[in-house]
């Protein structure tokens, strides 16, 4: 008899999984998954509520990424009751989602990832967090903490509330942007854009090019990508745009996030709550065998970066082109999730100041009128890890008659099951294995910052 | 490292925001990690096991085996337990189970929802739902309650002193009113108006303007960073200590009261309005038995009359 190797909870993520390996009887990887160990419902618990009350109750789906449920939850409101919010309502809702990324950058990066880099994949396992990191570099972790406060507190200050946000409502934002308010917010994001770009050097320098081997290896699979391009010239786009669906070989589709429906399935198995989003419009149905994968997309930084044509704003680009002379398009080391995060920091700052400087941002006409009625609506969004799309339909009342959602980790949670196996495959060899090596084998779901 | 006060943390069914928020003590982290040393954290390190703590803090509800076996564990290797955020004290959000039974939900999300192309509900690799969720202090005892979604970093960071010091802590018991800048005068709002009728007036309480607000029904863990912005409280720190304590106050009885005598608004007139929307209302404390076990609280029967029509 084989035996079952159970590490649990995969740590340092931001959800509640189990990595089980089943070994056979020389010790060799027979097969191995990564479940998610949580269900919460919020699709059936919120059928009945008043639709605009919606967008601050879903939040609370993910703690670590509010911010854009709240968004797109308010875009979904919007289209079941066919309102266009005003120019600066929907500006304003972009800006606090674009600073939710740099926080959410900074915090994966320092806090979650950087230990296993900073302190190297075998280092101790007692150490191996970022209070080891805040010993062995207190300067950067001071510094890094000093980032973050300034990037919380730049939404705390306007918005009120950081983690489970309120102030974007159905139709736009609840309040305009003082003058001082977006002159202090000018300033803070240019210090948090140098750090930013420090950061991407130090990784490159660091990370990237120490790692090189173990980036061309660990959790290596070949998939598509989905992500959100600008409608009119492909970039980069995490608020707004059409969605772009990538094939393996790197040919894509594009389509509205209105017909979603035609485009994505998804494939329960018995041993996860995690659903698992597939590309139906491949017709080829769905299978997670690593020589020959059906369906099976990614999604979140690797996949944003790979699918859009270029990044909208001029260091992030600067970036991309350097890492696409490296590592191709569509890149699919797993590592490089690390990478490409960084990039998405640059442009969540470069954006960030440039709605700051649009003229419009101050307007005080940042709310759209709205009736409630029937109707339907999906919004889309490029939450942290991933296209975050709500769909809802709304009774005469202007209440959820019904709702559908696909959060960003699910979709990468076949890939990562993927990953898992491939990497416990190549690691685990006659039964020999240690804390380092099962420490590896997370790390190929930590990329994916689920 | 010898003489560091020892915490565990661990998440059950939540959102993780509770975590987040620890982290956003920011530079007082730092001053934090003076004191304490973490331990088992798994969002923060790879401690998998439970060692022996002072401090245990716990965030989210009960949803799983797995969730109560971790509050067990926690119990059993942690002196202080302390029940963080709303979904540890009163079941949070996903309380709403209440409403909905599991294979409801199960039913629902795989195999009901329109992109779900397969007929699978998971059963093996996973730990069954329990059948309703619950706070964690129907599972273990429970020492200290911090609730808030999240606590504001204010509470956070005196709750972890107070531990670290040894003493008493300071908080109040106030409502969310007691930070509110808004002022409570009596106006002349005939009709209860929902959140997309117009702006409403930055100067004064939601109340007065005919604005459905929880604020004054709900402990102030927060700051009032709601009603401080232009939003109504949705009541997410849960009630107040006096609509737990009384049996016959509950967060409807309360608000249709204090908004009657703001407006010209009848009270039954709110408090049939709350009871339709009682979803939305007891969102986040609807699973604890302080609420639930009420004589005026009957949202099984409320939703029933909604459905009916």
């Amino acid at each position: 008899m084989g035996k079952v190797l159970n590490i649990q909870p995969v740590s340092r993520i931001e959800g509640h999984a189990r990595i089980s390996v089943h070994l056979n009887d020389a010790g060799n990887v027979d097969d191995a998954y990564m479940s998610l160990m949580s269900l919460r419902g919020f699709e059936k618990f919120i059928e009945g509520r008043p639709a605009e009350e919606v967008p601050r109750i879903v939040n609370r789906i993910c703690g670590i990424c509010p911010w854009m449920h709240h968004t797109s939850s308010n875009k979904a409101v919007d289209g079941c009751f066919d309102v266009t919010p005003t120019p600066t309502g929907h500006k304003l809702r972009e800006l606090l989602q674009v600073m939710a990324h740099i926080n959410d950058k900074i915090l994966h990066f320092f806090f979650l990832a950087a230990p296993d880099f900073v302190l190297g994949p075998d280092a101790d396992y007692s150490v191996r967090n970022v209070i080891g990191v805040v010993k062995a570099a207190p300067e950067l972790a001071t510094q890094v903490v000093k980032m973050r406060q300034l990037g919380q507190m730049m939404i705390d200050r306007f918005a009120g509330k950081a983690i489970h946000p309120i102030a974007a409502v159905v139709g736009g934002f609840s309040k305009p942007l003082p003058e001082a308010e977006r002159q202090a917010m000018l300033k803070d994001t240019q210090t948090l854009l140098d750090f930013g770009l420090f950061t991407l050097d130090f990784a490159k320098n660091n990370v990237f090019n120490k790692y090189l081997d173990v980036i061309g290896e660990l959790g290596v699979i070949k998939t598509g990508f989905l992500g959100t391009v600008d409608r009119a010239d492909g970039s980069f786009r995490i608020y707004d745009g059409k969605q772009r669906l990538m094939k393996p070989d790197g040919t894509y589709v594009d389509f509205e996030g209105d017909d979603y429906l035609d485009y994505l399935g998804e494939h329960v198995e018995p041993w996860g709550y995690g659903k698992m989003p597939y590309a139906k419009s491949w017709d080829e149905g769905f299978s997670l065998d690593l020589e020959n994968p059906k369906g099976i997309y990614r999604a979140n930084t690797l996949a944003r970066i790979n699918v859009c044509d270029q990044m909208a704003t001029p260091k992030a680009q600067e970036a991309l082109e350097e890492f696409r002379s490296a590592f191709g398009r569509p890149a699919q080391a797993t590592l490089l999730y690390h990478y490409a995060r960084l990039i998405e920091l640059i442009y969540a700052c470069e954006r960030t100041l440039e709605l700051l400087n649009w003229e419009g941002i101050t307007d005080t006409d940042v709310r759209a009128k709205v009736e409630p009625k029937a109707g339907r609506g999906v919004g889309i969004v490029e939450a942290p890890r991933g296209t975050l799309i709500h769909d809802y339909t709304t009774d005469e009342n202007g209440c959820i008659e019904k709702a559908n959602l696909i959060v960003g980790t699910t979709h990468n949670i076949g890939p990562m099951n993927m990953s898992v196996k491939q990497a416990a495959s190549a690691l685990i060899k006659d039964g020999n294995y240690d804390q380092g090596i099962l420490n590896k084998v997370e790390m190929a779901v930590r990329a994916y910052d689920p | 490292m010898s003489g560091k006060i020892r915490l565990n943390t661990d998440w059950l069914c939540d959102c993780g925001g509770c975590h987040v928020a620890i982290v956003d003590l920011h530079e007082k982290i730092l001053n934090v990690l003076e004191s304490i040393e973490i331990l088992h954290c798994p969002v923060m390190t790879d401690v998998k096991d439970y060692p022996e703590a002072e401090i245990g803090i716990l965030t989210g509800s009960i949803r799983t085996e797995h969730d109560k076996h971790a509050a067990e564990e926690m119990r059993k290797k942690c002196k202080t337990i302390i029940a963080f955020g709303t979904c540890a004290v009163y079941g949070g959000l996903h309380g709403a189970g209440l409403a909905h039974s599991r294979e409801e939900i199960m039913d629902h999300v795989f195999k009901k929802s329109p992109t779900t192309t397969t007929d699978t509900i998971p059963t093996v690799e996973v730990t069954e739902l329990a059948k309703t969720v619950t706070p964690i202090d129907e599972v273990i005892d429970v020492d200290l309650y911090l609730p808030g979604c999240p606590p504001h970093a204010h509470f956070i960071f005196e709750s972890l002193k107070t531990l670290i010091e040894n003493r008493e802590p300071r908080v109040t018991q106030d409502s969310v009113c007691a930070r509110c800048n808004r002022q409570m005068i009596k106006g002349d709002a005939k009709e209860l108006k929902n959140s997309l009728d117009g702006v409403p007036d930055e100067k004064f309480c939601f109340l007065s303007q005919g604005y459905m607000c929880l604020g004054s029904a709900t402990l102030d863990r927060c700051l009032a960073p709601c009603p401080n912005h232009g939003v109504a409280c949705t009541g997410c720190a849960g009630p107040t200590m006096q609509i737990l304590t009384e049996p016959y106050r509950d967060i409807r009885t309360e608000v249709s009261d204090r908004m009657a005598r703001l407006t010209a608004i009848d009270a039954d007139t709110i408090k049939t309005y709350m009871e339709k929307t009682a979803k939305t209302q007891y969102a986040y404390a609807m699973a604890t038995k302080m609420i639930g076990n009420k004589p005026t609280f009957l949202i099984k029967k409320w939703i029933a009359d909604v459905e009916a029509g």
